[in-house]
């Protein structure tokens, strides 16, 4: 078939197809909102009118096999109507509050949870690790839901001092905005990549390849009579990006790959300003199927913030209020020569005063 | 130089890509400086080139491809997998 | 197909516990799908290797299209075939991600008949993800997808996938129509999104009040989030009602508002609106006594993006206030002089964050015609090193 006769640049479905007739009519006219329970939210329209949504938390990857499930609760219970979140909950729209205790009841049987509203821990954002991706230094789906089995109980609770965002991913390529939630699991390369010579001239070209490199550390050379390169391993930071440019840098390493976790980051412009993550703990090595040190550094992380924060505090509001000594010795966390930062700008991060606890 | 057609210009592009294969990955905007150095900035213009472009991906003789960022290169050969 | 499937003790163990199991979904598909018992399959290696078994490959898309499709290859087809080859589908999702039970049967329909069964309902983009095609299926599904009013998102080096917040749909506090702007964009940059001619990705979000419910602050070339100008608007009696049931105005509201500017004498709520910079906390604490004001439009953030390659960067204010009405002619008017110059000088790989950190904010400006404004820094600059021009007589 010629590309002329195919269907092509017709873009996404208009979603106004897709909203409920409640939605509709009260488009752009909403009055306010309120938490009824965990996972249970009612949208007031300023024509009086309730909208009912139960969220519900789910493993980002799903089978049709269950997406089919979801599509029969729906039908059941509000006219087929749903959508997700942006953090892979999904989420049922009903307009009879007296059919909730049901839904709720079914979702729970087919193993999904309700709740993840207000001062909870929500669904984590995630990448797609060993399941679906060629430069994962660790799982993604296997680490989030050994989390998420043991943070559960503030999925179904509204229980923390405020909002608790965990993101997950699995390189520094960071698919996702990992870069500034309250926690970030993320996925680090410790070893140079390992340079396929034999292959490297057919499958790459060489000047890109150099290019490609932040810190200058590859360099062209003639390895056994062939066009390659080399790579000054004191100046490489494993940043795997040499890898995404040429299949031939393997950077993934058994051995060496694991998971580090950031601290204190926030989208949200709500009292402080948007901040980054910050370093807690620079590596853990990988260890499937459950990764029990990395749930325990975070379940930690999260007890000792539950604890301590102000009502309203993020974690990163409650961290600059506290100090970062006192967040590393509550935690229990050693603070290395690794947390300081040697890129770019790096003396920005260095504290220039002496207001400091003692 | 008078005003090439937009399968002029195509043609020229893959002229290019196939002189460069195994050498330099080209990105579209490559193509298009390159054209406009070639045919002069008074007969071709950065909206000529993407029509040139899609011509040259529809016609199938070139296809995109990633290695870190997208590029226009010569179809694989055939079995040769990835 | 109902044989046993491969024996996966490592997997098996990430079928216990109370959250859902992501386990159990390939297994689901895996009782009627070959792909998907060999994704288990090689996925179960994986766990005992401490490594992925997936290499890329260069393919990416489908005829005429670059962007849309990952092309994956299975570093040990021997041992599963099945995955050989296991491409990924971005599918354009619907605004706000709203669905009829009808439209998503016929995606699974779709995939079920061409790939895995699996899907990530969604990817960190934003689009429907479909995981694991063969190469031969690639031109079918797509033909499937499109006679069904669905087309693919973008990868590589175009206009990724635009996405939003549940906007006015389902929200109070949108400050424009998120959903309409994305759609609208979306659909406007159909070319910019499936034949890549960018030095890189280039991410639109759009969120509708500072809350930022998608991260755009933190991942979007150009973050479009709602904001307003006028003052809060204040239903007294509710506030009253707040506190009488238990908010401590005082403490919640007055104390962590960022510019101080509230006052609560326990009767009303007084707010010094020009003090005011729209954090949203107030709000949130308080939806059904306060509001934002009715004089609504978007700030626009240019430049957000992750650490590769020169260091994460957040974006940075542009245009402090613009009216964000259909057709949004002024956004696109920015949208498309920074694909121009950005376009033209940019390097590979090179985000804009990055490409105007390169060549200076000033600069950039001067080349796109916004002018500079004091909303755009933090401060000013505290180095003399100035870059002095050589005015020229006859600009005046």
């Amino acid at each position: 078939m010629a590309v002329a006769d195919r269907k092509t640049d017709i873009g996404p479905p208009d979603f106004r197809q897709f909203l409920p007739p409640i939605i509709k009519k009260n488009y752009g006219k909403w009055a306010y909102h309120e938490i009824l329970e965990p996972g249970v939210m009612v949208h007031v329209g300023e024509s009086g009118d309730q909208l009912y949504t139960v969220r519900a938390g789910t493993p980002r990857l799903l089978s049709t096999v269950t997406i089919r499930q979801f599509a029969e609760l729906a039908d059941k219970y509000c006219g087929g109507h749903l959508r997700w979140t942006s953090r892979h909950n999904v989420e049922f729209l009903l307009t009879d509050k007296s059919k909730i205790p049901a839904l709720k009841k079914e979702l729970h049987e087919i193993g999904f949870p309700v709740g993840g509203t207000g001062n909870a821990i929500s669904s984590i954002v995630h990448t797609q690790g060993w399941v679906h991706c060629h430069s994962s230094a660790t799982d993604a789906s296997g680490v989030v839901k050994a989390i998420m089995d043991e943070v559960y109980p503030h999925f179904v609770n509204m229980d923390l001092p405020a909002k608790l965002r965990i993101a997950f991913a699995c390189c520094l390529n960071m698919c996702g905005a990992v870069h500034c939630s309250d926690i970030a699991v993320l996925g680090v390369h410790t070893k140079a990549p390992i340079i396929d010579h034999e292959n490297l001239p057919k499958l790459c070209e060489i000047p890109t390849l150099v290019a490609s490199c932040p810190t200058g550390a590859i360099r062209p050379a003639t390895v056994d009579g062939k066009q390659s390169v080399e790579v000054e391993e004191a100046q490489c930071m494993f940043c795997g990006n040499c890898y995404t440019v040429c299949p031939a840098m393997q950077i993934n390493n058994a051995d060496a790959d694991g998971i580090s976790i950031w601290v204190g980051g926030k989208v949200s412009n709500a009292r402080h300003e948007p901040m980054f993550s910050k370093l807690a703990i620079p590596f853990i090595p990988n260890n499937p199927p459950r990764w029990p040190e990395v749930v325990e550094a975070v379940v930690k992380i999260v007890k000792v913030y539950a604890e301590n924060a102000r009502k309203h505090e993020r974690m990163g509001e409650w961290i600059e209020r506290i100090g970062w000594p006192r967040f590393f010795k509550m935690t229990d966390i050693p603070f290395t020569k690794y947390h300081i930062d040697d890129f770019r700008h790096a003396g920005e991060t260095y504290k220039r005063s002496t207001q400091l606890k003692h | 130089m008078s005003q090439p057609t937009v399968d002029e210009v195509a043609e020229a592009m893959y002229d290019l890509v196939k002189v460069t294969h195994g050498k330099k990955n080209l990105k579209a905007m490559d193509l298009t400086k390159a054209m406009i150095e070639k045919f002069g900035e008074d007969a071709v213009d950065k909206k000529f080139c993407k029509l040139a472009i899609r011509q040259l991906i529809d016609s199938g003789r070139c296809i995109y491809s990633y290695f870190g960022g997208s590029f226009i290169t010569l179809p694989p050969e055939e079995g040769s997998g990835g | 197909m109902s044989e046993k499937l491969r024996s996966t003790p490592l997997l098996d163990e990430l079928e216990k516990g109370p959250w859902p199991s992501f386990v159990k979904e390939i297994k689901k598909s895996a009782e009627t799908n070959t792909m998907a018992e060999g994704t288990l399959g090689q996925l179960e290696r994986s766990y005992m290797d401490k490594i992925s078994h997936w290499k890329h490959g260069g393919l990416v898309g489908v005829m005429g299209y670059g962007g849309g499709v990952i092309g994956r290859y299975s570093d040990l087809p021997e041992e599963f075939p099945e995955v050989a080859a296991f491409h990924t589908y971005r599918v354009n999702q619907p605004s706000g991600w709203f669905y009829t039970s009808d439209v998503l049967r016929t995606l699974c329909d779709i995939w079920e008949r061409h790939g895995s069964g699996l899907t990530n309902m969604h990817g960190s983009t934003g689009d429907i993800i479909f995981l694991g095609s063969t190469t031969e299926a690639l031109e079918p599904c797509f033909a499937d997808l499109t006679a069904n009013g669905f087309d693919l998102g973008g990868s590589g080096s175009d206009v990724r996938t635009p996405s939003c917040c549940v906007g006015p749909a389902r929200c109070e506090w949108a400050c424009y129509d998120t959903l309409d702007a994305c759609n609208d964009i979306t659909h406007s940059y159909q070319d910019e999104l499936h034949r890549p001619a960018f030095p890189y990705k280039y991410k639109f979000k759009f969120a509708g009040c500072p809350n930022d419910c998608v991260a755009s602050v933190a991942r979007s070339d150009m973050s479009i989030i709602g904001t307003w100008k006028d003052d809060i608007q204040v239903d007294q009696a509710k506030v009253q009602e707040y506190a009488a049931n238990g908010v401590d105005i005082e403490a919640e509201i007055c104390r962590l508002c960022p510019t101080k500017c509230i006052k609560w004498d326990g009767k009303s709520l007084d707010i010094d609106n020009a003090e005011c910079v729209k954090c949203m906390h107030c709000i949130n604490v308080m939806p059904k006594a306060l509001r934002p004001g009715k004089e609504r439009g978007a700030t626009i953030l240019i430049g957000a993006k992750a650490p590769i390659i020169g260091g994460a960067l957040l974006s940075a204010v542009f245009v402090p206030f613009l009216e964000m009405e259909p057709p949004y002619e002024d956004l696109k008017e920015l949208a498309e002089a920074i694909w121009d110059f950005w376009g033209e000088y940019g390097k590979n790989r090179e985000r804009v964050g990055e490409f105007i950190q390169r060549v200076g904010l000033g600069n950039f400006l001067d080349e796109i015609g916004l002018e500079p404004v004091p909303e755009m820094v933090a401060h000013p600059r505290s180095n003399p090193y100035i870059f002095f021009e050589e005015e020229l007589e006859e600009d005046e």
